[in-house]
C-alpha cells in the first residue's frame, strides 16, 4: 500500500520550546486517519511542517512522496483546511475562492460547483463577515476542494460545528474518502472523529504515544471484548489455544481479555463457532486517549 | 499570469483599495484647488513654481505604498496567508507576483492622483490668467516622473509589507519615515537626504527644489532603494514560517 503522508524524526523547535519532538509516521491512501492530541500537543504546527509552511528543525515531511513545495501544482492534490479564519472578511465567499482557483488556473465554474457541493451556493456573494463559525469552515472545504485532491489534511475542522454541522462533516468525509481517496484529520477531541476515522495517531508534547486503529487502541490498554454465543465452550478453549484469556459473564457471554473484536471473530470463525454478538468493552476510547495523553504521560 | 490575475483580483474584491482610491481624489483636488486658487501670483511664475504645485500628484505614491504594504500585511493579518501559500508554495513567486500586482496598482494611483492634479491645476492657472512657462519636457518629465514614481512606491510597500508583516506596524513605519524621518535628515543634512526614497522619487518629476538629485539620478536612487527592500523583503518571506 503506498504512502501518501510520511514524516521522518520531524521536530521542530521554537525557542526552549520543542513542539514536535522526532515524530515518525505514516498514512495510507484511502484511509482516514485522525490526527489526535490535547491543545498543545503539536498537531498543527506537525500539519503545517506537512504542508511546507513550517520549515522543521531536523527530519523531514512529505506528501506524495515529495516535500510539499517540490510537488508540481500541489492545490490540485492536497486540500487543506488550517483555520477557520483564513479568510478576508470584507470579500464575498465567491471571490475568496475565484483568488484561490485562479492561480491553479481554474474556471470559474469550479467555484460554483464547490460552493454548491458545500451547501454555500447560496451565500457565495456574501461578504464572509456575515458567515456563521459553521459556514466558514464549509467555506475553507470548499477551498480545499477546488483541485478535486486525493488528499485532505484538516486541523481541528469540527471546532464551534454544532451537532448538525458535524454530522454532515463526518458524512462529507466519508464520501469522500469511499472513491479511495485519504483524509488526515487533526482533533483534540477524540469523541469527535471516532465515528469517522479508520485509524488514529496520538500525540502528547510532540510525542508519538499511539498509532493504531480504534480497536487496537482500546485492546492494547486493557480492552475486553465481550462475544455471545451458543457455544461458550468451544469459543473458550479455541481463545485460550490462541493465548487469549477469558472469563464467564452472567449473560451467558464470555469477557475476553486484551484483544480485539476482529481477532476474537476470526478466532470464532476457524473454530467453526457461531457468534450472536461482539461487543467491545473495558476502558472506553475517551478514558483512553485521555490515559494516554495525560499531563506527564510522555514526559 | 494566472498568479498575477489573482492578486490583481485581490486588489478589486475589497473595499480597501476603493476606500484608498477615493482618499487619494479627496486629498488631490482638495489641496489642487485650494492651492491654485490661493497662491499668489508672484508665487506662480517660474517653471519652478508652477513644477512644484503641479507635482502634488506625486502624493499618490503614499497612497500606492499603503495599497502594496495591505497586499502582504492584510494576508497575514486575516490568515489568507495559508490557503494563498498553499495554492503558491512558491515563496519567490509569491513575492516577485505582489511586487508586480504592487507596480501595477501604484500605475493606477499615479496616472488618477498626477492626472487629476495636473489637469485641475492647469484649468485653475489658466482661468486666473497665470502665464505657463512650463516646457513640453518639463511636462513629460513631471507626469511620467510622479506616475512611474508612484508605481516603484507601489513596489516599495509591498517589500515594506513583506518585511513587517504587521500591518500597523508597516503603515506607521511607512508615514513615520516618510513625513517625518525624511523631512528631518533632508532639512538638516541634505546632501545625505536627497538620496532617501521620498526625496529621490521626488526628483524624478523635475526642478521642484533646489538641493535635490537630477531626475535620472533620482530614478535610479528609487529603483534601488525598491531592489534593496524586495531583496530584504523575498528573504525574510523565504526564511520565516508562515503563522
Amino acid at each position: 500500500m503506498p504512502y501518501v503522508v510520511q514524516s521522518e524524526s520531524l521536530s521542530k523547535r521554537y525557542g526552549d520550546v520543542l513542539a514536535v519532538d522526532d515524530l515518525t509516521f505514516a498514512i495510507e491512501a484511502g484511509t482516514i486517519t485522525g490526527f489526535l492530541g490535547p491543545n498543545g500537543a503539536g498537531k498543527s504546527t506537525t500539519l503545517r511542517m506537512l504542508l511546507g509552511l513550517a520549515k522543521p528543525t531536523s527530519g523531514h515531511a512529505t506528501v506524495f512522496g515529495c516535500p510539499y513545495d517540490q510537488l508540481e501544482t500541489p492545490a490540485l492534490r492536497i486540500g487543506a483546511v488550517l483555520e477557520a479564519t483564513d479568510f478576508h472578511p470584507g470579500r464575498s465567499g465567491r471571490d475568496h475562492l475565484r483568488t484561490l482557483s485562479r492561480v491553479v488556473a481554474l474556471p470559474d465554474a469550479r467555484v460554483d460547483e464547490v460552493l454548491s457541493l458545500v451547501e454555500l451556493q447560496d451565500a457565495a456573494k456574501r461578504r464572509v463577515k456575515g458567515y456563521s463559525l459553521g459556514m466558514r469552515q464549509r467555506l475553507g472545504l470548499a477551498a480545499a476542494l477546488l483541485g478535486d485532491p486525493d488528499l485532505l489534511v484538516l486541523d481541528e475542522p469540527a471546532n464551534g460545528l454544532d451537532p448538525e454541522g458535524v454530522r454532515w462533516l463526518r458524512d462529507f468525509l466519508r464520501d469522500f474518502a469511499s472513491g479511495g481517496r485519504t483524509v488526515l484529520i487533526s482533533s483534540h477531541v477524540l469523541a469527535e472523529v471516532a465515528q469517522t476515522v479508520d485509524r488514529v495517531l496520538i500525540i502528547n508534547h510532540g510525542r508519538l504515544v499511539a498509532e493504531s486503529t480504534l480497536d487496537e487502541l482500546t485492546a492494547r490498554v486493557g480492552g475486553v471484548v465481550r462475544v455471545q454465543s451458543p457455544q461458550l465452550d468451544q469459543l473458550a478453549e479455541a481463545l485460550r489455544r490462541e493465548g487469549i484469556a477469558t472469563t464467564r459473564s452472567n449473560d451467558h457471554s464470555l469477557l475476553a481479555q486484551g484483544t480485539t473484536r476482529e481477532r476474537v471473530g476470526d478466532v470464532a470463525h476457524a473454530a467453526g463457532v457461531a457468534v450472536h454478538e461482539l461487543v467491545t468493552e473495558g476502558s472506553s476510547l475517551e478514558e483512553v486517549f485521555l490515559d494516554l495523553t495525560s499531563e506527564g504521560a510522555s514526559q | 499570469m494566472n498568479q498575477l490575475r489573482a492578486e490583481l483580483l485581490k486588489i478589486r474584491s475589497t473595499r480597501t483599495t476603493i476606500g484608498l482610491l477615493v482618499g487619494l481624489i479627496a486629498l488631490a483636488l482638495l489641496f489642487t484647488i485650494l492651492t491654485c486658487t490661493l497662491s499668489p501670483m508672484p508665487q506662480l511664475l517660474t517653471e519652478q513654481d508652477q513644477t512644484s504645485l503641479l507635482s502634488f500628484g506625486s502624493i499618490a505614491g503614499v497612497f500606492a505604498a499603503l495599497a502594496g504594504i495591505m497586499l502582504f500585511t492584510s494576508e497575514y493579518r486575516f490568515g489568507t496567508i495559508w490557503p494563498t501559500s498553499l495554492f503558491n508554495p512558491n515563496r519567490v513567486h509569491l513575492f516577485a507576483t505582489k511586487i508586480t500586482a504592487g507596480v501595477f496598482s501604484g500605475l493606477v494611483f499615479g496616472v488618477i492622483g498626477e492626472g487629476l492634479v495636473f489637469s485641475i491645476g492647469m484649468m485653475i492657472l489658466k482661468i486666473r490668467g497665470v502665464p505657463i512657462v512650463m516646457t513640453g519636457a518639463n511636462v513629460t518629465e513631471l507626469i511620467v516622473g510622479a506616475i512611474v514614481g508612484t508605481a516603484l512606491w507601489g513596489a516599495i510597500g509591498v517589500a515594506v509589507g513583506a518585511i513587517v508583516p504587521n500591518q500597523v506596524g508597516a503603515v506607521i513605519s511607512l508615514l513615520a519615515w516618510g513625513f517625518v524621518v525624511e523631512n528631518l535628515v533632508f532639512g538638516f543634512l541634505p546632501k545625505f537626504g536627497r538620496f532617501l526614497p521620498v526625496h529621490a522619487s521626488d526628483s524624478m518629476m523635475g526642478p521642484i527644489e533646489d538641493k535635490l538629485l537630477p531626475g535620472n539620478a533620482g530614478t535610479v536612487i528609487v529603483v534601488a532603494w525598491a531592489l534593496v527592500l524586495a531583496m530584504a523583503g523575498v528573504a525574510l518571506l523565504k526564511r520565516r514560517d508562515v503563522s
